[in-house]
């Protein structure tokens, strides 16, 4: 089926709203003036920029967009501090191990030498009693 | 002409200006001025004729409380038709999915290739209520406002080649879903 350009301009011609539209539009500002007790000319809602965000759904998915972005990056840095904090806590937990293990080593040959002193004064005597060959030389002589 | 042109101009000019000061009365022949072209738009779009009214009540309501923002009455215009289209799109996407059962459900007119049978007409307003928000507007404003594809890229905050194509997909849309329809009433018949 075709239709042409007229066709369309003829489903489409304008419709009046009926009687009494201008009176029910009048009736509503006037129950809004009412409410808000302000002039049109004066008015500056507090709100009014809220509300002219449903006219604009881009500007919505933009805030929506630089919102989800900021969490984002919030969440990414504190992921970042997160895993350093945990790295430099190693990191201590590393050096003090190793300290410790450097503390045993020296307390350990401390100990030894201190052994090995003690155990060559306690030999001394022994070696001073003669041994059964020498009693053999000395007879022998 | 051009006489008149200028003084419905100055009428509507004084009209704005009084109505920034709060007079009643000249917001009241502001509205008288537009409300066929803010209505119309609404009635076009949404196929009922209460949601249009209220919508259209509620784009003067906006329209009281923005009235110090409009510098002059072709600026009015074009700020009516804008908020008009905007509501109507923000409108529309919420009641999407009732409105396409609602359609499924309506009766189908008989079929005629007459030009000027309304019966092509209303079948023409049920295939343009098939259509996408954008597209159904991108239509209404061409045709119903005799606006050109500068202009609705204005209203619609749309790059003009993408209204010029949605245009012609619009256009060929209707074409298809009337071939459609009629194909569907002959089948029912034989």
């Amino acid at each position: 089926m075709h239709f042409s350009e007229d066709d369309l301009r003829a489903a489409l011609k304008r419709k009046d709203p009926g009687e009494g539209f201008t009176q029910r539009v009048m009736a509503r500002v006037n129950q809004a003036d009412a409410k808000n007790k302000t002039s049109p000319a004066t008015e500056k809602s507090r709100w009014l920029w809220l509300r002219r965000w449903n006219l604009r759904p881009a500007w919505t998915f933009a805030v929506v967009a630089v919102l989800f972005l900021s969490f984002a990056w919030a969440g990414y840095e504190y992921s970042e501090y997160r895993h350093q904090k945990i790295a430099r806590e190693n990191q201590q937990r590393l050096e003090q191990a190793e300290e410790a293990r450097d503390q045993a080593i020296l307390a350990l040959r401390i100990a030894r030498n201190k052994l090995n002193h003690v155990l060559q004064h306690a030999q001394l005597p022994a070696d001073a009693i003669p041994s059964e060959n020498d009693k053999i030389r000395r007879q022998r002589l | 002409m051009e006489q008149r042109a200028g003084r419905e101009e100055d009428r509507l000019e004084l009209a704005l200006t009084r109505s920034v000061q709060g007079d009643s009365i000249a917001f009241a022949e502001l509205v008288r001025e537009h409300q066929g072209m803010v209505f119309s738009i609404a009635y076009h779009f949404l196929q009922d004729r209460a949601l249009a009214e209220d919508l259209a009540q509620e784009v003067f309501l906006e329209l009281y409380q923005s009235l110090d923002r409009i510098q002059s009455p072709a600026h009015l215009t074009y700020w009516l038709r804008r908020v008009t289209a905007n509501r109507c799109i923000d409108q529309g996407r919420r009641k999407l999915r009732r409105r396409e059962l609602a359609l499924e459900e309506a009766p189908e007119p008989t079929a005629t290739g007459h030009p000027a049978d309304p019966l092509l007409l209303e079948r023409l307003q049920q295939s343009l209520a098939g259509l996408p928000a954008k597209q159904r507007m991108v239509v209404i404003l061409r045709f119903q406002e005799g606006l050109g594809p500068a202009e609705i890229a204005e209203a619609l905050e749309m790059p003009v080649n993408t209204v010029k194509s949605t245009l012609h997909r619009s256009l060929e849309d209707l074409r298809k879903s009337l071939t459609r329809k009629v194909r569907e009433v002959r089948y029912a018949f034989f």
